[in-house]
């Protein structure tokens, strides 16, 4: 790589290291695995990077991520090879939910408390929107560029997401109790 | 409360809960380093015919077959030592220039040797001695993590007028040696061992100063050692 080129790296990707980290930590969910996919995901980024034609800092961001996206689910499917068969379908993993359920009060502490989980247990196709539109605020376009799939898919997928999310604050913790 | 009002605020609640993350500075610099180890060989590439081109590489590996072949095993592990001395060589002198392009030549910034040793801890697995030579007119910069020879290593950043001063060091493997001196590129490079330490000296600095600074350096660690 030429030092010129080096430079470009450095200036347009790494200054998206915390993105990076944020994404890879709310998927995988452990700290210590979050940071050896950042590193490899770095390392891809520096050998692809003669493809990538942005010239600005904030171009490098969902690059990055689609390449720290891609890592977690190489790494998912070296330690969990029999979960990659089952291919992840929408309609399957949405259900309705009757309004009357639909009382979440998101003001409570307990729900609060439960959000982190509940999203842990998303599947990851449901988790991954929610990281990147809710917590790291891309937009529908990026998402879609991140996530491969077209950004009529990203907003019902988020959409689901959310109904998920909702169900399972409903529902309350093991016990079945509803919290409002 | 309506479906869309529900969305924003769970949204909302997500952001509140869960933050966006700021990567640990163990990470920032594992990526530094795996990154400045992976293009630093192909840097060279653009510099082909420079002093350490491949040519240079198979010559050396040429010669340390001969050398097998007439000197037999000590002959050979000596071009092997001396091939891979030009090797680090090479990787000290990558550092010093990285360290000159903006923003990368210290990690931490003080005049004080006793802000920049302990910077060093939990961040190598030794702690390298500093000393400030600012009454000898070699002012103590700062200190810097870098990946070289296979492993983290300390550089200190010592300054002489507008010339910057690399010094890298790592705990030695083989006994004492040199000093020796190389020339590349227009930078000078010092290298000996010499107590427990592996040392390298890297400036655009002319030689006899550069020399002098070595001085100093070997003078102050055969003070401390004694």
């Amino acid at each position: 790589m030429e030092s010129s080129e080096l430079e470009r790296f450095e200036a347009i990707v790494l200054p998206h290291l915390d993105a990076a980290y944020t994404l890879a930590r709310y998927l995988t969910g452990n700290t210590q695995d979050a940071q050896d996919i950042v590193q490899d995901a770095s390392l891809r980024a520096l050998k692809y990077f003669r493809g990538f034609r942005g010239t600005e800092p904030r171009d490098g961001r969902a690059w990055l991520l689609t390449i720290v996206r891609n890592t977690v689910r190489t790494w998912r499917q070296r330690r969990h090879p029999q979960s990659a068969d089952t291919a992840f379908d929408e309609e399957q993993h949405s259900e309705r939910i009757a309004d009357d359920d639909a009382a979440v009060n998101l003001d409570r502490k307990e729900t609060r408390a439960r959000l982190g989980e509940a999203l842990a247990q998303l599947p990851d196709e449901f988790r991954e929107v929610i990281v990147l539109r809710d917590i790291q605020e891309l937009s529908y376009q990026e998402i879609s560029e991140v996530t491969g799939v077209p950004e009529g898919t990203v907003m019902s997928r988020l959409h689901r997401a959310r109904q998920r999310l909702r169900r399972m604050l409903v529902r309350g913790g093991k016990t079945g109790e509803r919290v409002i | 409360m309506s479906e869309t009002e529900f969305e924003r605020r769970l949204s909302a609640a997500i952001r509140d809960e869960m933050p966006p993350l700021h990567a640990p500075e163990e990470l920032r610099q594992r990526v530094r380093a795996a990154i400045s180890n992976a293009a630093t060989p192909t840097r060279w590439e653009r510099w082909g015919g420079g002093p350490y081109s491949s040519t240079t590489r198979w010559l050396a590996l040429a010669a340390s077959l001969a050398l097998v072949a007439v000197g037999g095993t000590v002959g050979y592990q000596l071009a092997e030592r001396r091939a891979g001395e030009a090797a680090l060589a090479d990787q000290v002198l990558a550092s010093h220039v990285r360290s000159l392009m903006p923003g990368h030549l210290t990690d931490v910034v003080s005049s004080d040797q006793h802000t920049v040793k302990p910077w060093f801890n939990g961040k190598l697995d030794y702690s390298p001695p500093v000393s400030d030579f600012t009454t000898q007119g070699f002012p103590l910069l700062g200190g810097r993590l870098d990946y070289v020879g296979g492993r983290p290593v300390g550089a200190l950043v010592y300054g002489r007028r507008q010339h910057v001063i690399n010094v890298l060091l790592w705990p030695a493997i083989a006994g004492a040696e040199g000093p020796s001196v190389r020339t590349r590129q227009g930078y000078h490079l010092l290298h000996w061992t010499a107590g427990d330490y592996t040392w390298w000296v890297a400036s655009d600095l002319g030689l006899s100063e550069l020399q002098e600074f070595a001085g100093l350096l070997r003078a102050d660690q055969t003070r401390s050692s004694r």
